[in-house]
């Protein structure tokens, strides 16, 4: 593999998100901030799919929208396409838009109900001059085609369709600009197992058509397995580890990977007979108050009086497999 | 939504055409009665004051179906042509109060911070007094006119509005789709006007159907104790006001305002609610 700073189309730079809790009632006073994305490096190279999965609340969809600029980053560095989107404003900022795109969680919040598909899936032609009148209901028409819905739905409501359909619709709607990176934010978690594989499928099938590039947050493992290029694994708010998809399900080096991919259950009754979960003691820590050194150190089987003291480096332990532990 | 859909929406709801037809009705009587009525509704002749409507058994004088007032005045005529000035009072009211209560709604709702609160702490204060104290102060310090009577209703109409489109506007600036509209590139003044308005419709509609009721009910009781419509243009209230001491002699002066005004709110009231079903996409019919 090439090496990353060559042919990335994304890169994130020390990325950091911290959330402010305030207390009073008129006079807001700052108590304490929710790290929820605590210092992120990384690249997304072009053509690739880059899965990003912890558990809930590990800040994942929060990278997400702090790489599209959606929360505005506390500090880090996001370059895309040569430029430092966390330090672009207004204009020059919602131009960039039209270069990346985003595909939502729950396809029933992300679709305005009182708008028509048309309208929908129209609109990021409309904000970017791209088309008008008659052009652009010919693009929807033309974009409902490509996701695979019958171009007559123009005039529908959101609520008139299934899941997945709806997802169609988001999906359709982030391709109407032909963006180059397209963040995908858990967009199957909502869906029926039977819908999940034709979104999967659906978002395969664009990316060697169109050239994407995606981000693909997700916390089903096996999804990501499917789907992604390279994996980043996070655990409150810090990727642990990253590196090629199949390194990290046959050789996991970092202990909370070694967890999390032990919890999968294998569609093999004698292989699965022998898996051996590994269980994490404990929960995770509040984001507010991360454990010192290594933030997974209160949970992990390999501790050791540095894991405390010492943040560990994200470093390359080889054959670019990141990872950041002081066991490994 | 497509105008052919409203229109087809609206026919199937049988609330919002009662309240409709009537309303049409009503406006269209008031706004042509002084092509037609053969009376002035402001010249008073007081030989015939009082006299009784000319289908009464014991007789009444040709050519007044509801009477004469106090005055000698026709009451169907100034009935139609008083009704016509609370029509329009309510009408511009009802727009403006609609059209800056959506506005700062959707500002304030947005954007939150220290502009929302001081609005809300303004609107709070406008609540907190009766609209019809602050009307009769306002009206008493500027003097009765039609247009002090419009400035006063609208400064406390917009109120309420904006309370209602503020909490649609909370609602949805945290929904998802508001985010993709952001990602998308869209402006604050788009997200404002195409994504958060039109779910703040349904409720503006029924809002300004109600307020439009009341809205009259307002100006009638102000014109009622002397500080709305100047006298001697008729409007609802006055003519209940004037005919009041006659009650018991002559009920007609007082009664045909009575029903006209009881009547036209309902029909705004039947309107808003049949609006909710005919605004709602998610009603097929």
């Amino acid at each position: 593999m090439a090496n990353p700073q060559d042919t990335a189309l994304i890169e994130v730079r020390g990325l950091k998100k911290y959330f402010p809790i305030t207390q009073g009632i008129i006079f807001q006073r700052k108590v304490a901030d929710v790290k929820a994305v605590d210092g992120l490096n990384f690249a997304i190279k072009k053509g690739e799919t880059l899965g990003l999965v912890g558990e809930s609340g590990c800040g994942k969809s929060t990278t997400g929208r702090a790489i599209l600029q959606l929360y505005r980053p506390t500090a880090g560095e996001v370059i895309f396409q040569g430029k430092d989107l966390v330090k672009l404003q207004g204009e020059e900022l919602r131009k960039m838009r039209r270069n990346m795109q985003m595909i939502f969680q729950d396809p029933y919040a992300s679709l305005n109900p009182r708008m028509t598909v048309g309208d929908i899936i129209g609109e990021p032609l409309e904000v970017h001059n791209i088309a008008k009148g008659k052009e652009k209901k010919e693009r929807v028409q033309e974009l409902l085609k490509i996701v695979g819905l019958n171009p007559y739905f123009v005039n529908r409501y959101p609520h008139e369709f299934s899941g997945g359909q709806r997802q169609r619709i988001g999906v359709a709607r982030a391709l109407a600009v032909q963006p180059d990176f397209i963040v995908c934010d858990e967009p199957i978690s909502a869906l029926d197992v039977s819908i999940q594989a034709q979104i999967i499928n659906l978002l395969e099938e664009l990316q060697t058509k169109f050239n994407l590039t995606y981000l693909f947050i997700a916390h089903d493992l096996s999804v990501v397995r499917h789907i992604s290029d390279r994996i980043a694994v996070m655990y409150l708010g810090k990727i642990v580890e990253l590196t090629d998809r199949n390194a990290l399900y046959n050789n996991p080096l970092h202990p909370y990977t070694k967890a999390l991919l032990s919890a999968v259950p294998i569609p093999d009754p004698v292989v699965e007979e022998k898996r051996e979960r590994i269980i994490l003691v404990g929960d995770v820590p509040s984001p507010v108050r991360p454990p010192s050194g290594c933030h997974f150190h209160t949970r992990c089987p390999l501790v050791m009086d540095k894991c405390k003291k010492d943040d560990p480096e994200f470093r390359n332990a080889g054959a670019e497999h990141w990872v950041a532990c002081h066991a490994v | 939504m497509k105008f052919s859909t409203l229109l087809r929406k609206m026919s199937k709801s049988i609330l919002f055409m009662v309240g409709f037809s009537l309303i049409v009705l009503i406006i269209l009587t008031c706004a042509t009665s002084s092509s037609w009525t053969q009376w002035s509704p402001t010249i008073s002749k007081l030989t015939e004051r009082l006299r009784e409507p000319d289908w009464f058994a014991n007789g009444g004088l040709a050519g007044h179906p509801l009477g004469t007032d106090p005055l000698g005045r026709d009451v169907l005529t100034r009935l139609l042509q008083g009704g016509w000035t609370s029509l329009q009072i309510a009408f511009i009211v009802t727009l403006i109060s609609m059209s800056i209560g959506a506005f700062v709604g959707l500002i304030t709702g947005y954007f939150g911070g220290v502009f929302d609160m001081i609005v809300m702490r303004i609107c709070d204060v406008l609540m907190s007094i009766p609209n019809i104290m602050l009307a009769l102060c306002v009206v008493a310090i500027l003097g009765s006119s039609m247009f002090n009577l419009i400035f006063t209703l609208t400064a406390i109409g917009w109120v309420s509005t904006a309370r209602i489109v503020r909490s649609v506007a909370l609602k949805t600036k945290h929904q998802e789709f508001i985010s993709a509209s952001k990602v998308l590139g869209a402006s604050t003044w788009r997200i404002l006007w195409k994504e958060m308005f039109p779910n703040a419709i349904t409720q503006l509609m029924i809002a300004a159907s109600a307020y439009f009721g009341g809205t009259i009910l307002v100006e009638t009781n102000l014109s009622y104790l002397g500080m709305g419509v100047p006298v001697p243009q008729p409007s609802w209230g006055n003519m209940i006001s004037d005919g009041r001491q006659y009650l018991a002699a002559a009920p007609w002066v007082v009664i045909a305002p009575g029903i006209a005004l009881m009547l036209t709110v309902l029909a705004f009231n039947f309107m808003g609610d049949g609006i909710r079903d005919v605004f709602d996409p998610r009603n097929k019919n």
